[in-house]
């Protein structure tokens, strides 16, 4: 028990390693590169979102608005596009206006709760009904195709690896640099202790409202992920995206209390959930099942913390 | 030479409530300097200034001669003042390496955490308490999983990787054990040399004398008298915080108190307990006295099992109590009253009757309730106790904090508890509220109910009591009676017990 606490994600590993070889039995032609790269394409919104909310949950607070900010980002990004004519520097700057809506979306709900001091729940709650209001505002009905190249790009490979392959690597790399900044103990003692770390002197606001723009900018670049999947905007994008990463978050074994996690737990988390909708639909089970069951692994998770913790 | 710290004529007022009058402290470089007084007396308000932690209404604050008003720890902890907190400062889910260098981690050029130095001067601090600390005391333990002396070891050294030219040290001892005390005193006595001074504050006067070269004495937010240790002896101390008061006015009892014990408590250990044993008889009001936090409030809660117990047994009128719940305890016929009433005693929002009622429901195992059979019960409960409420529908916020003190007090009389409990019942109650609770003590009492009464103002419990557990570190250091029912003998005894 001792060696499991703060290692949950040691747990999900295995889970992870089980499921992949089940996968592997029920589908004989998963670890050929194409395969392999599909599934990638599949699971790489839900593995950012989760890096993203795992910082937010990490600093005690939630963020159930991130699905919306997925949409809005999404429908931004396609807009500028089209607004600009779908030319390559239009496609840089509707990406670059996808990124900075992700993480003003962050901004406003880190002010919000931290500076207002908010309940966290209900305001992203709020929020991520406004944000999707907003992309509704902004493309009523989906549509607006994103330029050839753009999912070409996505879809497509660089240097002999795909280019889904290169986002998550860069998305590992970010999260072990960010793992490695005093930031990433600050935002553990505002979330694990908040009067302690209030009273060693940290700027528990700043570091909190930095946490949910983190998260903004993650969900943005999933919406980016998303965009080169779809092809097109859609104004109703990732609504089960908030639950679901909050389940990855669980997974990874980050402490819905805040203050004990990584990232990395909660990227296995994701990827977990993905498997385990693999095996259902080679399986042959109905697709149906796939919620129901991905529930009862989260609820799952959660106990066994609770059991790991207690002692 | 100049003093390193000049605080004059501080003032700080809470609300009404003044808590520093007139908080004057001078410290000397490299000096190790109490600060002493009785509860209330304003020692934490004033240090807690010093800090920044609370910003007075007035006064000078002069720290290496210069003006300060600094308003958050972070700016006091700038200008090279660090506050030891007794607890609430580590963060249980990070290391005892993350926890010390918390917002101070050194950084590599890249400006990543340098985890080999953080590692490297962690364990250089650890290496003080080596051989002292217990086991799994390592900079890579979560602090989750430490003892409690080993977390106040951690404070003592994440105060110290600060490097502060000037350090409060408030109750920085009360869970060390003789030798990790003589190894923090080593590091006292390595810091005045270095020139660094601290002000220090404890409950245990032996230590105080031990280690300190000179005392400044706080009463009623006041500061009495500087006296240099050598010069001094325990009397002279405790004198200077008793002051010359005024006798307090007596409540006269009116009844006899039985002689066989109608509760009999014995060996209660816990967390915060130390083997505490005592008996109450009916007819009599027992004090708990003694600094704030000793373990008074721990001993009522746990006999009204809302605290868990180690050990220990509780014995009432000759059948041995098992307190699991406070349901235990209402059914067995224990009431216990809260000074915290927010936290302790009101549904708040709900009417007075349910706030009432609460307890019988409990003690009467009544799972359908027919209000008016019990109303009349009620109205009789509230009405001996001289309340005044418009009728028993309105919701329990209408009234003033005295009166809903005297609810929760009709919730008990309702269920006819015999042994009573006041844990600080008087805070935030104002001067006439009181002086009718401690006639209803009196009353009570008179009539046969025994009644533990825990107090944070020393006068009330000088006032009310036949006889007064003084506590210290959890355990009894003293029981006053008769002619020791003295101020001075009680502060002398909340000090510890003298060598």
């Amino acid at each position: 028990m001792t060696l499991l606490r703060n290692r949950l994600w040691l747990v999900t590993l295995t889970a992870l390693i089980a499921l992949f070889v089940v996968n592997w039995i029920l589908q004989p032609n998963l670890v050929t590169p194409n395969v392999l790269k599909s599934n990638l394409t599949v699971f790489l919104p839900i593995v950012l979102v989760a890096i993203g909310q795992t910082y937010v949950v990490l600093g005690g607070d939630i963020d159930l608005s991130v699905g919306s900010v997925v949409a809005l980002v999404n429908v931004v990004t396609v807009s500028v596009i089209a607004a600009l004519g779908g030319g390559p520097g239009g496609v840089m700057l509707g990406m670059g206006a996808g990124l900075l809506t992700g993480a003003l979306c962050g901004m406003v709900n880190g002010l919000l709760i931290s500076g207002l001091r908010f309940q966290p729940i209900v305001t992203t709650f709020a929020t991520g009904i406004i944000f999707g209001g907003l992309a509704l505002l902004v493309l009523p009905t989906a549509g607006l195709p994103v330029p050839a190249e753009y999912w070409r790009t996505y879809g497509g490979y660089a240097l002999g690896l795909p280019v889904v392959l290169w986002i998550f690597i860069g998305a590992l790399i970010a999260i072990a640099i960010i793992s490695r900044r005093a930031f990433f103990k600050h935002l553990s003692a505002a979330g694990g202790q908040r009067t302690a770390a209030f009273q060693t002197g940290l700027k528990v606001g700043q570091i909190r409202i930095m946490a949910y723009v983190l998260c903004g900018l993650f969900a943005a670049v999933a919406a980016l992920c998303l965009t080169g999947e779809t092809a097109s905007g859609d104004p109703l994008m990732g609504r089960m995206l908030a639950l679901s990463s909050i389940s990855a978050v669980v997974l990874g074994g980050t402490a819905l209390s805040g203050g004990s996690g990584s990232a990395f737990g909660s990227v296995l988390g994701a990827l977990v959930l993905g498997m385990i909708g693999n095996v259902i639909f080679f399986a042959g089970l109905p697709f149906d099942y796939q919620t129901l069951i991905q529930g009862l692994i989260t609820l799952l998770a959660l106990a066994g913390g609770v059991l790991v913790s207690r002692r | 030479m100049s003093p390193v710290l000049e605080a004059r004529n501080i003032t700080k007022r809470f609300g009404a409530v003044t808590a520093l009058s007139d908080g004057s402290l001078t410290v000397e470089p490299g000096e190790i300097h109490a600060l002493l007084g009785a509860n209330g007396c304003g020692k934490s308000t004033l240090s807690k200034v010093i800090a920044g932690t609370v910003a007075p209404n007035s006064g000078v604050l002069r720290f290496n001669g210069s003006d300060i008003a600094p308003r958050s720890p972070r700016d006091a902890e700038a200008l090279g003042i660090a506050l030891f907190y007794q607890e609430l400062s580590l963060v249980p889910q990070l290391s005892v390496a993350d926890n010390i260098f918390l917002g101070h981690e050194r950084r590599t050029a890249a400006g990543f955490i340098d985890a080999k130095q953080l590692r490297h001067d962690t364990e250089a601090l650890l290496q003080r308490f080596a051989g002292v600390a217990g086991d799994g005391f390592s900079a890579d333990a979560p602090v989750s999983t430490l003892a409690p002396d080993q977390r106040q070891i951690v404070e003592i050294l994440k105060v110290l990787a600060r490097k502060p030219r000037l350090i409060i040290f408030d109750e920085s001892t009360a869970a060390l054990d003789r030798r990790q005390v003589e190894v923090f005193f080593d590091i006292l006595r390595s810091l005045k040399a270095d020139g660094v001074s601290s002000i220090f504050i404890s409950h245990r006067m032996d230590e105080i004398f031990a280690i300190c070269d000179r005392i400044t004495v706080m009463r009623n937010g006041v500061t009495v008298t500087t006296l240099t240790t050598a010069e001094t002896d325990r009397d002279t101390v405790v004198h200077a915080m008793v002051g010359e008061l005024a006798v307090p006015q007596r409540f006269a009892r009116n009844s006899a108190v039985a002689a066989e014990p109608r509760l009999v408590v014995s060996q209660l250990s816990s967390r915060r307990l130390d083997s505490v044993s005592f008996d109450a008889r009916p007819g009599e009001i027992l004090g708990l006295g003694g600094l704030q936090g000793q373990g008074q409030s721990a001993v009522l809660r746990s006999l009204f099992g809302a605290e868990p117990l180690t050990d220990g047994s509780v014995v009432l009128d000759g059948k041995t109590l098992t307190l699991r719940k406070p349901a235990d305890a209402i059914r067995a016929g224990l009431a216990y009253v809260s000074g915290d009433r927010g936290r302790d005693a009101a549904f708040h929002g709900r009417s007075i009757f349910e706030n009432i009622a609460a307890a019988s429901l409990v003690k009467e195992r009544r799972r359908l309730v027919w209000p008016n059979q019990l109303k009349q019960r009620f109205i009789d409960a509230a009405a001996a106790l001289n309340t005044k409420y418009d009728g028993l529908d309105a919701p329990i916020g209408s009234l003033s904090g005295g009166n809903q003190q005297k609810i929760f007090i009709s919730r008990w009389l309702a269920t006819n508890s015999q042994v009573l409990l006041f844990d600080d019942p008087t805070k935030g109650i104002d001067l006439a509220a009181k002086a009718d609770f401690f006639t209803l003590a009196r009353g009570l009492a008179d009539q046969g109910a025994s009644i533990i009464f825990y107090a944070s103002e020393d006068s009330e419990l000088l006032s009310l009591c036949d006889r007064i557990l003084v506590f210290n570190s959890g355990a009894i250091a003293a029981e006053l009676t008769g002619d020791t029912l003295t101020a001075f003998h009680l502060t002398n005894a909340a000090y510890g017990k003298a060598a």
